[in-house]
Formats: C-alpha cells, structure tokens, sequence
C-alpha cells in the first residue's frame, strides 16, 4: 500500500516541479541574446550539418563574436524533419542549420514545414555537385552520357546518395532535361552516403554517380575518376581542368547551399543581430580555413537576400521534382 | 496454461497485422511500384508461419508447468516490474521538463525506495545518498567533462 | 604502396612523442570508459573531441580517435561479461560465453583473457595493415550489392544455426529483427514504411536502442523475478584474475583464427565488428570439439568475438585511409574531424603523407600493448562492480541505459522505444528465446534488402547476378555450409559410433 503511495507521491511533486519550470520560461527579451545559444544540427556528427553547427560555435568563440555560452544540439532524424520540428517551438536563442532539404521535404510531401514557417537569418556556404564516371569508362564528355541516356534511359546505372529528390539526385535530373532525356524513366541506385556511392563507382557496380565535388575531388586527383561536369557557373578552383554544365549548354547553376534560420517570429533587432554577427563570421580567417578545409565555397546572403533566394528555390525545386516524377499526389 | 499459449498467438497476430500493414504501403513514384512492399511481404508472411507453428507446439505440451512463469507471479514481483516500469514513463515525461539532475535523482531515489523499502533511517541514508551522487557523477561525467548537452 | 623502412622508424619516432604518448594513453583510456557504457560508443566520443581537435596537429588527432576506436573495443566487452548488458553490436557475442563464465565465478578470468584476445586480435590485424592494405582494399571493392547481400545472409545464416534444437524460436527471432529493420524510409524509393507520422523512426530503429532496450533494461526487468533473494554475486567469488595454462591452451587457435576473420570484414565498408564477432564466434563453435560447452561459459567462445572485433576496429580503417571511404559509423566521423584539421584521407594519403600513416599504425601497436595493461589493471577494479548489492546495482544499470540512449539521438522518443523492448527482452528471457538473431537481423536487415533490390535493378531482374563472381559463390557456399554443418557432424559422429562404439569415451 505505502508504495503506491510513494508512487502517487512522486507523481504529483514531478508534475509540480515540471509545471513550475515551464512557467518560468516565459522571461522578457530585453537585451538579446541572454543567456546560452544552441545552434542545432538536424543530424549526427560527421556530416555536413554538423560540421558547418560546429565551425560556427568555433569562430564565434575564438573570435569573440559572441561572449554568450554557445552549444550544439544534435538532433537527427527525418532529413532535417525532427531537427527542425523542435526548432520551430523554441525561443528566438535557438538557430538550426538547414539546407534545400528544408523545401524539398515538403515539395516531395514528407513533411509539413515549409521554409514559411521559420525565421530565414543567412546562406553560409555552398558546395557543387558533380558527374562522375570511372577513369577507364567509355563515356568521355557530359554530351556522351546524356545522348546515350536519351536513346535508352536505362542503359546506364546512375548512383546517388542518400536518397531521391535530394541535390545529387535533383541537379542530374536538370541536365538530363535540357538534353531531353526522359528523368522518371532513369536508374537509379540510392546508396546510404556519398562514401558508398564512391566505393560502389571506384568497384564499377555503377556506371556514372552523381555526388558533391568534395567526395569526388580525391579520386579524381589519384586519377580514378573523370568528373564529366560541375554545377557551378565558373571552373572550380583545384578543378581548372573540368568543365561546367555552362560550358556544355546546360544552362544551369546547382547550389547544394547550407544556412541558418532561427524558429518563427523573429524580432527585427535579433535579425538585425544576426545579420551583424554573421556577416563578420564569414569574413574572418578561421572560417575562411574552415570552409577551404571542407571544400566549402563562400555562398553568403544576410537574411533579406535569404528570404528571396529560398522563394526561387522553392520554385525551381518544385519544377525539378515534377520532372523527376516524384511530385505528391 | 492460457498464458503459454499467449506468446504464440501474439507473435502470429504480429505477423498478421504486419502483413496487411504491408499490402495497404503507399506505391513508389519510381521504378517498381510495389518495391517497397515485397520484403515486409515475406518476412511478415514468415513471421506469422512461424508463429503458427510456435503455437501448435505449445499446445502439444500445454500441460506442463514452467517453473519461471510461476516465479513471475511469486510475491511482488509483479508490482515490483510494474512499478518500474511506471517510473520509467514517469522519469520520460520529466526528463526535459526538469533538467537531468532533478528528474534523475527523483527516478533513480524512486525506485531505489521501492526495491529496497523504506524501513529504518539507514534505508534512507543510503537510498538518498546512492540517488544523489549517482546522478550527479553522471551529470558532471557527460555534460561537464564530455561535453554532451544534457538538458 | 611502397613499403620503406625508414618511414616505419620515422613513425615510431613520431608515435612515441610524449605528447602522442599521451594521446595514446588518454585516447586508449576514455575510448575504454565509453565502450563500458550503454549507448557511448567510439563515435559520440570522437565527435565530443571534434572541437579540441581543431587546433591539433593531424597526426596527434588521429592517433587520438584511433586509440579512442578501439579502446572502446575492448571496454564494450566489460559489461556483456560482467552483467550480459553489451555496450554495442560488435560486444554482443562476449555475452554467450562471457557472462556464463562470471555466473561461474569466473569472472576475473573472464575480463583477462578479453583483454588479451584483444590484444592479439589488434596485432594481428596491425601487421596485417602493414602488409596488406593495398590488395584488400582492391578486394573490398569487389563487393558489390549482391555480394553484400550474400554476405549478410551468410550472416544469418550462421547465427540462426546457433540456435540449434529451438529452431522455431530462432527463427521468430530473426523475423522480428528483419522486420523492425524495414521501419523507416525505404532507401531506393523514399517511400515512408511503419513510422506511423512519427518522425523520430523515418531514419530506422536505431539498432542501438534496441540492444540497449532487449539486453539492460530486460536484464533489470529480469532480474526484479526473486531480487529479494538475490544477494550479491560477488559472494560466490570472482575468481583468479589470471588465467590458467589450460585456458591458455583452449583459447590461442582460436584467437589466431578470429584476429583475421574479423581484420578482413572491417576492411568492408559496412560490415564491422558486429558481423566480425559472431561470424569468428560461430565458426569456432562449429569447428571446435566441444560445441556443446559454447554458450555455458567455453573460455574460447569468449576469446574469439574479443579478437576478432579488434581486429575488425583496425581494418575499419583500411578503407578510409586508403580511398577516404568511412566503413562504420565512427570512421565517419573520424573523416569528418580529420577534414576539419584540413587533413582529407584519401588514394593519395599513403603517398603524399607517409609520416602520418605510419606514425599511426605505429601507435596502434604501442596502444594496443597500453591497453592491456589498463584493463588488466582494471580487472580488479571491474570485479567490485559484482559487490554491489543487486538492489542498488540494477536502478543505476536501468538509469544508465535511460541516459545512454539519450546521448544517441537526444530524443526522448527513444525513451518509449526502450521500454517497449525492455518489455520484449523480458519475455524473450523468460521463455528462453535467442536474442542475438534479432538483433543481427536489425543490424543487416535494412542493407540486406537494399543491396538485395539494387542488385535486381542493375541486374533487370536476373537472378544470376548473385552467382557471377568467385565470392558470390564462396559465400553461398559457406552458406549452405552452415546451416547444414551440425546435421553433417551428427551424420559423421552417427557413422563413427557404430563403426567403432569404443571410441566413444574420446
């Protein structure tokens, strides 16, 4: 008897204390930022997200950008989804990376949010996506490859990776459009990283990968693989030697951008605050290191420029995925 | 005896459901349709043979005893597994709300209570004593020296 | 990949700089403590590291995350033995034989000889990089989707065979784990299966989770049946802390046989430690001339996952220092760590930066020899864990499995996922199902299917895909071989004794 008791005991004082705590969240917002910051990556360590959450902290600490306790919160999940849900009820002290990932889960009917439904704060950083075939391949140009998708789309295996409708998958199914090739009928492998889909091309278990420059630079510089294309509008520094999509008449500039955003109703002084900081983050050497480290290009857009560019994005993914047949219904 | 023979229907009751929670997977936008169904198809389909046969085997032996079911139901056992088991969904609930430090030591102090009762101050002591430093040697080990944000 | 002298020597030099010693040491030790713990693996801990990394010099850090690697190695074998709760996949077969031994009073010698299992494993599987990274990463990249899906189904295989005589059980087991690995989004068509809008599950059930759930807190479940008759077990002795010549002698074939088995399967992208141990574990079961002490406390069923999932930590580094692929989980974010230092392992690290890979696998060496002197030291200490009245020791093992978990994905939603396969775990003990096939089949089921579709695809459908190159058909033949083995000993045996019943006392 006395442990039931105990039991409804503690139930009670726990749901007391937890009542009182919630209460207590609701302070003014008189000098902005107080007290800890979190920037949260939608992801485990070891990716992307993760990376950019962390080289944040890093400058803005030894740069004494901002004196404030900050902490990264690791929360993966659902391409961003769980990440980003927890944001969206947090105060105005917490930011989250994000990426196109941020449209196109709602675009490919995974998702609710839509990128309305935050604070946009900046574009950091961006990286290119590149085709990729074996050094020895038979397939010499980007012109070849897509002639011979388009007499057969299934005559080649394509590998991509994590999933479909994500930037590897999406800025190949925009070249293959200007070509005329048909897009849905394509095969595709999905591979669970970029490493596999290199293993899988280095073991020719695919004929052509589509994957970030940074994961095909290395093999490439050893001599293993030929980067047909970048999606980039000039040559990419290191790469004087690979032509772009531009080059090849496909009229096309394929961002695979990271940035930051904060959770809905911002105020206009803590956009103003961000932008301030950021912008004076992305100038200094440490993180001019960080991003030549990670093959990272400077991409950087303050919060007004943001807000447009995730409108066009909106709508350029939104016309991709049709093409690509993964549209909702 | 009813009780032995619940595991196995369960199992193949699993199966089952699992099995037409795979007919009624959406249709993929590419490639093969119903590619994503197939696998949880067979397996489901395997699990719930299995479960069959599971179930007639222990019909053969229905009436014989199993000492540890037994044991299950001998003297607070029981309540000492659901009493857990609550405390557990307790400390779930509060373990973001209140912080770490504080849901830990009332979960962990709990439960120590309930294991071990509450007669005699020495009980008290130790329970208290175990409840509190635990947690905080564990706080102080992960968000202090490890760096991972506890909340 | 050249092999020159003069580069070893010069990485020994680098390797046994004090502060790299010291690396060694502290990377080797918190590498250790995490491995004990439920749910911290190497991976969390090098990503804890990433920020203090920054400003070091890249072969410091890597010597650091490596000694962190497989430090954790030989911590996540601590617990299975000493209370049946593995810290991770690759800990799960030192359960069968390694908690058997503690319930014996065996307890000391259980953790010795895991430690040197280890230790030899480790070696075996450094000298083994030395002398073989180039070609077996050449071979790693053979496997493609359909030998990854033989591969896996070998897997299977192999430990469904382990549960001989409650086949029925077995095979529940396994079904369950494969179907749980289908929870998530489907990876080749992004379809959403099971999550119920929940969407914590679209990336899978964290298998980690599920060990967690299944192993600890079922254990404490367990263990609440009669705790009030439970007294310590520290009473029944934990035994010699050495182990005995005859041990000795049981233990070293095996140990020499599982250090490569598992060296080669770290050396796939995607295989590891898990399927390392129990595949090392079930071959010596079905070789040995004792199969029926296996899983009753057979030192040598303990001595064999041990080696060879250290092995396995080392070769998990062969392809992401020869091509820059991460294989596991941690050489993920080992690679990302690394990039960040502005180091990116890759096909031209062996040649541009000799130094560094040498300075490592240098230090392996004198990591692995500081590590078994730390467990062993430890073993004394570990063994106290065994005094610990079981009514204060199981609150603290089921708060751990609460906070590990939630340093896995910092979610709370894992928290009801572990209580309900707490819940699983207690009713599988109690009506004695083998737990090890589910959570087997969890692990590889997911990449099982996948590579199983991606071969159709690349295939258009043809079935033969799966018999086209020489492993494919090794592997399906190791197989069958398997799952037939034990009737074919019975057979031989069956023959043997009526040829000769006198032989019977051997």
């Amino acid at each position: 008897m006395k442990k039931s008791m105990l039991l409804i005991f503690g139930l009670i004082l726990t749901l007391g204390l937890s009542a009182c705590s919630s209460q207590s969240s609701g302070e003014g917002e008189k000098q902005y930022p107080k007290g800890n910051l979190q920037i949260i990556a939608p992801a485990t360590p070891g990716g992307g997200w993760d990376a950019t959450a962390r080289a944040m902290q890093k400058v803005f600490k030894d740069n004494d950008l901002i004196t404030n306790n900050i902490n990264v919160v690791n929360k993966p999940g659902g391409g961003g989804e769980v990440g980003w849900k927890y944001l969206k009820n947090q105060k105005p002290n917490h930011l989250a990376i994000n990426s196109s990932l941020v449209l196109t889960n709602n675009l490919l009917g995974s998702s609710d949010l839509t990128y309305k439904d935050f604070t946009p704060l900046a574009i950091l950083t961006t990286e290119w996506e590149a085709v990729v075939v074996p050094k020895d391949s038979p397939i010499k140009s980007a012109k070849d490859l897509m002639k011979k998708l388009k007499v057969n789309p299934k005559s080649l295996k394509v590998a991509v990776a994590p999933s479909l409708g994500n930037d590897d998958h999406l800025s190949f199914v925009q070249a293959a459009k200007t070509y005329g090739v048909d897009a849905t009928k394509l095969n595709f492998l999905v591979y669970g990283s970029g490493g596999d889909t290199v293993t899988a091309l280095l073991g020719k278990h695919v004929d052509v990968a589509t994957m970030s420059v940074s994961e095909a630079k290395e093999q490439y510089k050893a001599g293993k693989f030929r980067i047909l294309a970048v999606t980039s509008n000039k040559r990419i520094k290191g790469l004087d030697d690979v032509p772009t999509w531009k080059e090849q008449g496909v009229d096309m500039e394929f961002p695979h951008w990271r940035g930051v955003m904060g959770p809905p109703d911002m105020t206009k002084e803590q956009i103003a605050y961000w932008d301030k900081k950021l912008s004076k983050m992305v100038k200094s050497d440490d993180w001019k290191k960080i991003m030549k480290n990670n093959d990272w290009e400077p991409y950087y857009k303050n919060s007004k420029e943001t807000k447009k560019f995730l409108k066009e994005q909106n709508k350029m993914y939104k016309d991709l995925i049709d093409e690509a047949g993964l549209a909702k219904k | 005896m009813i009780l032995r023979m619940l595991v196995p229907a369960f199992v193949s009751f699993i199966g089952l459901s699992w099995f037409i929670a795979s007919v009624l997977l959406p249709k993929a936008p590419l490639g093969d349709p119903n590619g994503p169904m197939y696998y949880p198809l067979i397996l489901s389909g395997f699990l719930f043979v299995m479960g069959v046969i599971y179930f007639i085997q222990e019909l053969k032996v229905r009436h014989q005893e199993k000492g540890i079911l037994k044991k299950l139901f001998a003297g607070r056992t029981p309540k000492l597994i659901i009493a857990a088991l609550i405390l557990s969904i307790l400390y779930t609930l509060t373990f973001e709300k209140l912080g770490f430090l504080v849901s830990t030591i009332i979960f962990l102090g709990l439960l120590l209570f309930v294991i071990n009762g509450f007669r005699g101050w020495k009980k008290w002591v130790t329970n208290i004593a175990v409840a509190v430093l635990f947690s905080f040697v564990l706080w102080y080990g992960f968000s202090q020296l490890l760096g991972i944000g506890l909340p | 990949m050249g092999y020159n002298i003069s580069d070893m020597i010069q990485g020994f030099h680098t390797a046994l700089m004090p502060i790299n010693l010291l690396f060694v040491v502290i990377g080797g030790f918190l590498g250790t403590i995490v491995g004990m713990l439920p749910g911290l693996g190497p991976a969390t801990a090098v990503a804890v590291l990433i920020p203090i990394t920054f400003g070091m010099d890249p072969i410091s850090a890597l010597i650091l995350m490596a000694a962190i690697y497989y430090g954790a190695m030989y911590g996540g074998s601590r617990s299975s033995i000493l209370l049946n709760t593995p810290g991770d996949g690759s800990a799960i077969a030192a359960t069968f034989d390694g908690y058997p031994m503690a319930k014996k009073g065996q307890a000391g010698q259980a953790l010795a000889m895991s430690a040197i299992a280890s230790l030899i494993g480790g070696l075996i599987a450094v000298v083994g990089f030395i002398l073989l990274a180039g070609p077996l990463a050449k071979f790693a990249l053979k496997f493609g989707p359909a030998e990854y899906f033989l591969l896996f189904l070998f897997t299977l295989s192999a430990i469904v065979s382990l549960s001989k005589g409650a086949m029925v059980k077995g095979f529940i087991s396994m079904a369950v784990g494969l179907l749980l690995s289908t929870v998530g989004i489907d990876q080749q068509t992004g379809v959403y299966r099971f999550t119920f809008g929940i969407s914590q599950l679209s990336d899978g059930i964290d298998f980690l989770v599920v060990i967690i759930g299944i192993y600890a807190v079922g254990e404490v479940l367990y263990n609440l049946i009669g705790i009030d008759k439970l007294s310590s077990k520290g009473k029944k002795g934990v035994g010699k802390i050495w182990i005995t010549k005859e041990q000795w002698k049981r233990s070293l074939g095996p140990i020499l046989r599982s250090g490569p088995i598992g060296f080669v399967i770290g050396c796939l992208p995607g295989a590891g430690g898990s399927i390392a141990s129990m595949l090392s574990y079930t071959t010596e079961k079905q070789i040995s001339k004792r199969p029926d002490e296996f899983g009753k406390g057979a030192i040598e069923g303990l001595a064999a996952p041990e080696s060879s999932n250290n092995a396995a930590s080392v070769g998990a580094m062969i392809p992401l220092l020869t091509m820059g692929i991460p294989g596991s989980g941690t050489t993920a974010v080992m690679l990302g760590a690394l990039v960040m230092i502005g180091l990116r392992p890759g096909p031209l690290l062996f040649k541009d930066s000799p130094d560094m890979v040498w300075s490592l696998i240098d230090s392996m060496f004198i990591g692995n020899i500081f590590l078994v002197i730390i467990n062993i030291l430890l073993v004394g200490l570990l063994v106290k864990i065994l005094d610990t009245p079981p009514k204060v020791l199981y609150p603290i093992i089921l708060v751990l499995a609460f906070v590990g978990t939630y340093t896995m994905n910092y979610s709370i939603v894992d928290f009801y996922l572990l209580m309900i396969f707490g819940i699983i775990g207690l009713v599988m003990k109690l009506l004695k199902f083998p737990i090890a096939p589910l959570i087997l089949a969890l692990i590889v089921g997911g990449d099982m299917e996948q590579n199983f579709r991606k071969s159709l695809v690349s295939s258009n459908g043809d079935l033969g895909v799966f018999f086209h190159s020489g492993i494919s058909i090794t592997l399906i033949v190791l197989t069958l071989l398997s799952l037939t083995y034990p009737f074919i000993i019975q057979w031989f045996k069956k023959r043997k004794k009526s040829a000769d019943p006198a032989n019977e006392s051997m």
